[in-house]
């Protein structure tokens, strides 16, 4: 839809586009408060009009008609969108921790941390991308590969422990429901294990005998009553995704957004 | 992505006219019945315990932004904390919200300011309630199960998208004692906040939150097209079982979009539209 612009080109065009964007933004602050609703119904209406007639339109051999050449550049509009909103969520960071700072809150050490870190890593980043060289890579793979990736595995690890707890509570027998959830995932979970197929591994593994076979009986929980089920809460989930599309493109949610400041 | 089908086109053409005619008769005046969901009564009890310990609120709307795949339930999400929001304010609670996706923090501060204003404490809201914590996963909910172990929330709501850090943030709150309200579209995470929270809002109860908690006519218009559409796909299913058991898989073929009378014609009717364009 667009041709990719390069160099100076491509910085006038930022600066017009922002420019635009700003005496747009201007423009709008003047609207009377009675017009704001209709016209973000209006704008919400045709966005999503496109991608509804794009779906909807014949196809031809190629899988394509009239609509879905510009699909690349709705989406990086959508792109250029969420990257504008990337300087709203450092803003809100700055603006949280920085008040904590200035106020001396209890933890405030931790804001601290927060922001040499963001600092660290952003500063490290340019300089491994613009200036290249075994310093500026040492310390980016440190900052990255040696804190970030460890941080956020450790974190991941530590889910397998609460997993434990959790399984804990739901499997006490405190009850009926509970009392079948735990026979069943006691079998599910012996049957995809080898120490627990081997306790029916005597069982011949054909005829009706086979079914009593653990591992066929994990089976048959998972896809015979587990995968129905799950089907069927998916079931519901699709239709009322669908329904609440339906009243956010032509904007019947009232009440929720908006309502009465716009 | 994908294109539709003829058995999409119908289907989805059908499904908006029933959904669209249900508000309409809601907004004229028809009433219509919603059953009593847990769930959701819970948020009044969870909101008036954190109200009788002096203690703030923590909902989270999970890792889903304003994208194709999880815009919906994002925007769903955020307008059930919209509505704990408004029952948070007439009782002068705070309410925290940390956020993942910095693109939803205008719409969450406008939401829950338009929140407060309805429950009439306008002056309650604090802008620095609704923090950017990160868009990393972990680093996310690390922060979450932080801000619940600092601020010691009196209660904790989890709505939205959720993957493996629900756990984490959903067991830290069990850990402090916090009321834990949680509902998400995300399946696998169903069976995790089922053993760590109080209350769980599951399936299409979700979609039906803003409906049941508000009361208006087009949300419960909606839910109603909703569970009729429901009742029609459940018709389906068990015609084109009885069928294809008795041999005739007419349904069965028509959705799978295979060569049958009715999906030959549906399928001409684009291929004529071009020969003659």
């Amino acid at each position: 839809m667009f041709t990719p612009q390069h160099d100076g080109m491509l910085l006038v065009l930022i600066l017009v586009t922002m420019i635009v964007t700003g005496i747009l933004l201007f423009l709008l602050s003047f609207l009377p408060v009675k017009f704001r609703k209709p016209l973000i119904a209006a704008i919400t209406f045709l966005a999503g009009l496109y991608y509804v007639l794009e779906f909807f339109l014949p196809v031809d051999a190629a899988k394509s008609n009239a609509l879905t050449p510009y699909r690349t550049g709705f989406a990086q509009i959508n792109q250029v969108l969420l990257a504008l909103a990337t300087g709203v969520g450092i803003f809100s960071l700055f603006s949280a921790h920085g008040r904590a700072i200035v106020r001396r809150r209890s933890g405030w050490g931790f804001s601290v941390t927060l922001l040499v870190a963001f600092f660290a890593i952003m500063i490290s980043g340019f300089i491994h991308n613009y200036f290249p060289g075994p310093v500026a890579d040492g310390i980016y793979r440190l900052c990255f590969n040696g804190a970030l990736k460890n941080l956020q595995a450790a974190m991941f690890s530590i889910v397998s422990f609460y997993i434990v707890s959790a399984a804990y509570r739901a499997f006490r027998v405190r009850s009926v429901e509970a009392t079948i959830l735990l026979a069943s995932a006691f079998i599910v979970m012996i049957g995809q294990v080898s120490l627990g197929q081997a306790i029916t591994a005597g069982l011949p593994t054909t005829g009706l005998a086979a079914s009593f076979r653990l591992e066929t009986i994990a089976d048959w929980i998972l896809t015979r009553i587990n995968s129905p089920a799950l089907l069927a809460v998916e079931l519901g989930l699709g239709v009322g995704l669908l329904s609440t599309a339906i009243r956010l493109w032509l904007s019947l949610e009232r009440g929720s957004y908006f309502d009465r400041e716009v | 992505m994908d294109h539709a089908t003829p058995a999409a086109r119908i289907f989805l053409v059908l499904v908006a006219a029933i959904v669209i005619i249900f508000v309409l008769r809601a907004q004229n005046g028809k009433i219509f019945f919603i059953r009593r969901i847990p769930g959701l009564t819970a948020i009044d009890e969870a909101v008036g315990r954190a109200a009788e310990m002096g203690r703030p609120l923590l909902a989270s709307i999970g890792l889903g932004g304003l994208n194709a795949t999880t815009g919906v339930i994002t925007l769903q999400a955020l307008a059930i904390v919209s509505f704990i929001a408004e029952t948070a304010s007439k009782f002068g609670n705070r309410i925290l919200l940390p956020m993942v996706d910095p693109s939803l923090i205008p719409i969450a501060e406008e939401s829950l300011r338009e929140a407060y204003a309805k429950g009439g404490r306008p002056e309650a809201f604090h802008d620095e309630d609704i923090i950017f914590l990160s868009d990393q996963q972990f680093a996310y909910a690390a922060g979450v199960a932080g801000m619940i172990n600092r601020e010691k929330v009196a209660s904790v709501f989890l709505f939205g998208t959720f993957y493996a850090e629900s756990l984490i943030i959903a067991e830290n709150g069990n850990r402090i004692g916090a009321i834990q309200v949680a509902g998400t579209p995300s399946t696998t995470q169903i069976p995790f906040f089922i053993a760590a929270c109080d209350y769980v809002i599951i399936g299409d109860e979700y979609y039906a939150a803003t409906a049941y908690l508000t009361r208006q006519p087009t949300l419960v218009g909606a839910i109603v097209g909703q569970d009729i559409v429901k009742g029609l796909v459940l018709t389906l299913i068990l015609l084109g079982a009885i069928l294809s058991s008795a041999g005739v898989p007419m349904v069965h073929n028509f959705f799978a979009d295979k060569a049958v009378p009715l999906a030959d014609f549906l399928h001409s009717i684009p291929a004529a539209a071009r020969k003659g364009g």
